[in-house]
C-alpha cells in the first residue's frame, strides 16, 4: 500500500526549495558583481601604475628604505610654508 | 650521553696549536685525534703530550676531503667535530653543538661562528661579525634544508669549526677535492635529505692576519676551490667591482664607527680596507680562472704553493667531469612535477543554473608571449569580445621559465593593449592573488598543470587552437602535450577537425569555434589586382605550415610560367630557392591586406589545424589554395571557397595554375571567399566560445546532479 503524501507538506517543500534557489541565484549574482568590480579596480590601478611597473618601482618597498619616509616628511615640511603662502595669496583680492 | 671525537688536521701548527689543543681538552671530548701530515716543528709530539691520539701521514697523502674521511673512520664518537689548527674553541663550544644535535635528529652537520682574535683588523672583525651574524639574528640555533633556499648563505659550511654525525660522514663523505670540500659536502648533505644547523654558541677564535699579498693568495686558493667544487666563476666586471669595493669600505667604516672607533682610526682604515677588498676581488677573479694560468704562476699566487694540477695520486683514479653550477631557479617544466600522479584541486560544488547565469567570471591562463604571437592574438581578440558580451575576464600569466621576468603586470597589460587588442581585463603574473573563477581556461599544454591546481573554480576548460603534440618530434614535451588533453578539461576547439580529434583520440568533451577575421583590416583595398602574382605564407620557422612542400610547388609553377611574380612572407629570414621571388619578411597587417588585395592567388598550407591566413586572404577577395586531408575541409567544406589540394607539389601547382588561367573560377572563388569571411567575425567566434564555456559549466552541473 502506497504511503499517502501530505499535499500541504509537498507544497511547503517546493516553496522552500524555490526560495533557496532564488537565494543562491542572488548570492551568485553578488559574487559575480564583486569579481567584476575587483577586475575593474585592478585594471584601473594597473593603468595608473604603468610607469611605476615600467621602471620597476615598488612603492611599498621604497617607503621601507631607511631615510625615505624622513626625506618625504622633510620635503613636505619645506613645501608647507610655500603652500600656505600660495593659499593666502589666492585669498587676497 | 652522546660521545664526541674531535679531529684537528695539523701541519707545523706553530704557536697557536698548544692553545687550541688545550682549549679542546677543557671541553672534555671522548676522543681527540690529531692528523699530522709531516710537521717539522714538533707539532705531533706536542699533541701527544697533551693527550691526543696522533695519526701520522706523509705530506703528499694529505687532502682536505680524503684526510678528513680517513679521520672519520678512525673516530669512535657518534659525533665528529673538525677544527683547524688555528681555531680555538671558546668555553661551552662542545656543549652548544651537543644541544643542537639533540634538538633535531635530522640535523646531519652543524657549524659555529668564527670570532676575531684580539688585535684583528676592523675589516676582518666586521666581516666575521656580519657574516656569521647573518645566520642567526636572534642568537638561536637556525637550520638550513637546501643550498638554494631563501636566507643567508644557506649552502655555507666550514671545516674550520664544524660538527657531523659520524654515520652521516661515513655515508655522504667529503669529496676528494683540493679545497672547499666542506661547501661541496653541504650540497651532498642536502641531497641526501639531511639538515644543517648554525650553532651560535659553538664559537671559535679564528681570524687571519695576512699581508695584503697573503690575502690575495688566500682568496686565490679559496676561489680556485670554489671553481673546482661548484663551478663558480667570479665576474671581472670592473665597474660593478669598484662599486662593490666602495660599499664594503663604507661598511667597514660604519662598523668601526658603531664599535666606538675614533675619527682618526676611521680615516686610517680607509686605505687598508680598500686594499683588502680590492685584493680579494683580484684573488677571486684569478682563482676562479686558475685553470687558464700556467702552473708556475698558480704556485706563485697560491698561499699553499700548489699549482692545482691533478697528479697521479689516488684522485686520478676517480673519473670527474667538469663541475657545472646550478643555473636555474627551477627545472624546466617543473610544474609537471607538481602534477605528477595528481588529478588536481577539486572543483567547487555546482550550483543550479550556473551555466545560464548572465555574467560569468572567466580566468584565462596564458603562457608567455612575444610581439606578433598569432595564438595570443586569437585569445585576446576572442576574450575582448567575450567582455563585450557582458562577462568579466582576468588574464593570468603562467611563466615558469621566467621569459617575461623583467615585465611587471601593468606593463604586460599595456603590451597586450598596444600590440594586440584593448582588453579591459586586469593582468596577473603568477597565481599569488588568485581569487577563483566560474571557468578557468588553459590556453596551451603548459598552462594545464597550473589550471588543474587552482582552487575555487566551478569548471575548467581548455582553449585548443591546435594539436600541440604535433609541434615537436616525439619527446617529453609531445607526450605531456598529449596527456594534457586527457585531464578532463572541456575542450573549446578552433575547428570541427580539432574537436573530433579531442573526442575520438582523447575522449574529451569538446565544442567548436571558428577563427574570425578582422574586417576593419582585411577587406578588398582600392589597389589594382596584379596579374600572375602569388602570395605564399612561407613561415619556415613553423614546420606545420609545410613550407618545403610550398616551395616545391612554386618551383614547379615557375618552371611552367617564367613570368610569375612570387611574394613570400611570414619568416624573419629569406628562404633559399631555385626561383626568384620578393621577400616581405614578417609583414604588418596593413601590408598583408594590401598584398592580398593585389595578388592573384594565395598559398597557405597547414598540416595540423588551419591558419588564419586563408580567411584573411579571402576577406580581401584573394582566392587561395590549402591542403586537403587535414583540418581545412572541416572549416571550408570540400568544395568551398578554398581550393583544397592533395599533398603533392604538382597538384598544388595545378590548383594555382587553374586559378591563374580560369577567370570565371577565380571570380567565383573570390566572391565565395568574401562571403565566407563576412560570416566569420571575431564576434561570432566569441559567441561560439561563450557557448563552450557554458557547456563546460553545464557538464559540471549534470555531473553534480548525477552524483
Amino acid at each position: 500500500m502506497e504511503a499517502e503524501t501530505d499535499p500541504l507538506a509537498t507544497d511547503q517543500l517546493l516553496a522552500e526549495n524555490q526560495q533557496l534557489r532564488a537565494s543562491i541565484a542572488e548570492l551568485e549574482e553578488q559574487l559575480s558583481a564583486q569579481s567584476a568590480r575587483t577586475n575593474e579596480i585592478v585594471a584601473q590601478t594597473q593603468e595608473r601604475i604603468y610607469w611605476l611597473d615600467r621602471w620597476h618601482i615598488d612603492l611599498d618597498k621604497l617607503v621601507r628604505v631607511p631615510g625615505v619616509s624622513q626625506g618625504r616628511a622633510l620635503l613636505r615640511a619645506i613645501r608647507a610654508p610655500f603652500r600656505l603662502l600660495k593659499k593666502a595669496a589666492r585669498k587676497l583680492p | 650521553m652522546t660521545s664526541v671525537s674531535v679531529v684537528v688536521p695539523v701541519k707545523n701548527g706553530g704557536e697557536l696549536l698548544s692553545e687550541v689543543l688545550q682549549a679542546i681538552v677543557r671541553e672534555q671530548p671522548d676522543q681527540l685525534i690529531v692528523i699530522d701530515s709531516g710537521s717539522s716543528d714538533g707539532s705531533a709530539e706536542l699533541a701527544e703530550t697533551i693527550g691526543a691520539q696522533v695519526i701520522r701521514i706523509e705530506a703528499a697523502e694529505f687532502g682536505h676531503g680524503r684526510t678528513r674521511n680517513a679521520a672519520a673512520e678512525a673516530a669512535t664518537g657518534e659525533l665528529v667535530f673538525f677544527l683547524t689548527q688555528d681555531a680555538t674553541p671558546v668555553a661551552g663550544w662542545l656543549a652548544a653543538y651537543l644541544a643542537a644535535f639533540a634538538t633535531d635528529e635530522r640535523v646531519g652537520a652543524a657549524f659555529g661562528p668564527h670570532l676575531p682574535r684580539p688585535g684583528s683588523s676592523p675589516t676582518i672583525a666586521r666581516e666575521l661579525d656580519q657574516f656569521f651574524g647573518g645566520f642567526s639574528r636572534s642568537g638561536e640555533v637556525t637550520v638550513q634544508a637546501a643550498a638554494d633556499e631563501a636566507g643567508w648563505h644557506p649552502g655555507f659550511l666550514s671545516n674550520v669549526n664544524a660538527a657531523y654525525r659520524r654515520a652521516v660522514l661515513l655515508d655522504v663523505g667529503f669529496r676528494d677535492v683540493k679545497y672547499a670540500e666542506d661547501q661541496a659536502f653541504a650540497g651532498d648533505l642536502f641531497a641526501a635529505g639531511w639538515l644543517k644547523a648554525f650553532v651560535p654558541g659553538a664559537a671559535v677564535l679564528h681570524s687571519h692576519s695576512y699581508s695584503q699579498l697573503g690575502f690575495i693568495q688566500r682568496y686565490f686558493d679559496e676561489y680556485r676551490g670554489l671553481r673546482q667544487t661548484v663551478g663558480h666563476v667570479e665576474a671581472l666586471a670592473p665597474l660593478s667591482a669598484a662599486k662593490k669595493i666602495g660599499r664594503l669600505v663604507a661598511a667597514d667604516e660604519r662598523w668601526l664607527a658603531q664599535s666606538g672607533g675614533s675619527a682618526a682610526e676611521r680615516i686610517r682604515l680607509l686605505p687598508s680596507s680598500t686594499a683588502h677588498h680590492a685584493g680579494r676581488h683580484i684573488g677571486a677573479v684569478l682563482g676562479s680562472r686558475a685553470d687558464r694560468l700556467p702552473a708556475s704562476l698558480q704556485r706563485s699566487l697560491s698561499l699553499e704553493a700548489r699549482d692545482g694540477v691533478v697528479r697521479n695520486d689516488r684522485e686520478s683514479a676517480v673519473v670527474r667531469g667538469k663541475p657545472i653550477a646550478a643555473q636555474r631557479e627551477r627545472e624546466l617544466f617543473y610544474e609537471m612535477l607538481d602534477l605528477d600522479g595528481e588529478s588536481g584541486t577539486p572543483l567547487l560544488d555546482p550550483t543550479p543554473g550556473m551555466s545560464e547565469r548572465e555574467r560569468l567570471h572567466i580566468a584565462v591562463v596564458i603562457p608567455s608571449f612575444r610581439t606578433g604571437s598569432g595564438g595570443h592574438d586569437t585569445i585576446f581578440r576572442i576574450f575582448q569580445k567575450i567582455e563585450q558580451l557582458g562577462h568579466s575576464c582576468s588574464i593570468w600569466l603562467a611563466d615558469p621559465m621566467q621569459r617575461m621576468k623583467g615585465e611587471w603586470p601593468a606593463v604586460i597589460r599595456r603590451r597586450i593593449r598596444d600590440e594586440f587588442v584593448e582588453i579591459d581585463a586586469p593582468v596577473y603574473k603568477g597565481f599569488d592573488d588568485w581569487f577563483g573563477a566560474d571557468v578557468v581556461l588553459a590556453t596551451s599544454w603548459q598552462t594545464v598543470a597550473p589550471v588543474l591546481q587552482l582552487p575555487d573554480c566551478r569548471a575548467r576548460a581548455y582553449f585548443v587552437q591546435d594539436h600541440e603534440p604535433g609541434f615537436s618530434p616525439t619527446s617529453a614535451e609531445s607526450i605531456w602535450a598529449e596527456d594534457s588533453y586527457r585531464k578532463g578539461l572541456f575542450a573549446i576547439c578552433a575547428s570541427p577537425w580539432l574537436a573530433q580529434l579531442m573526442r575520438e583520440r582523447y575522449s574529451a568533451s569538446a565544442s567548436v569555434f571558428q577563427l574570425g577575421v578582422d574586417s576593419g583590416v582585411y577587406y578588398p583595398r582600392q589597389v589594382e589586382r596584379q596579374p600572375k602574382t602569388i602570395a605564399f605564407y612561407g613561415r619556415a620557422a613553423t614546420p606545420r605550415r609545410a613550407v618545403p612542400l610550398g616551395m616545391l610547388a612554386l618551383a614547379e609553377l615557375h618552371r611552367r610560367h617564367r613570368d610569375l611574380r612570387i611574394v613570400i612572407y611570414g619568416d624573419r629570414h629569406p628562404l633559399e630557392s631555385t626561383f626568384p621571388y620578393e621577400y616581405l619578411g614578417v609583414a604588418s597587417q596593413e601590408q598583408l591586406a594590401t598584398l592580398y588585395s593585389e595578388a592573384t592567388v594565395g598559398l597557405c598550407l597547414s598540416v595540423t589545424n588551419y591558419s588564419r591566413a586563408p580567411q584573411e586572404m579571402m576577406a580581401c577577395g584573394l582566392p587561395c589554395v590549402d591542403l586537403a586531408g587535414f583540418s581545412a575541409e572541416s572549416v571550408f567544406g570540400k568544395d568551398g571557397p578554398v581550393a583544397l589540394s592533395e599533398f603533392s607539389p604538382k597538384a598544388i601547382a595545378g590548383h594555382i595554375e587553374q586559378l591563374l588561367q580560369d577567370q570565371e573560377l577565380w571570380n567565383e572563388r573570390s566572391q565565395a571567399g568574401i562571403e565566407f569571411a563576412a560570416r566569420h567575425s571575431w564576434g561570432a567566434a566569441a559567441v561560439e566560445v561563450e557557448a563552450g564555456l557554458r557547456a563546460a559549466l553545464r557538464e559540471q552541473e549534470t555531473a553534480g546532479r548525477q552524483a
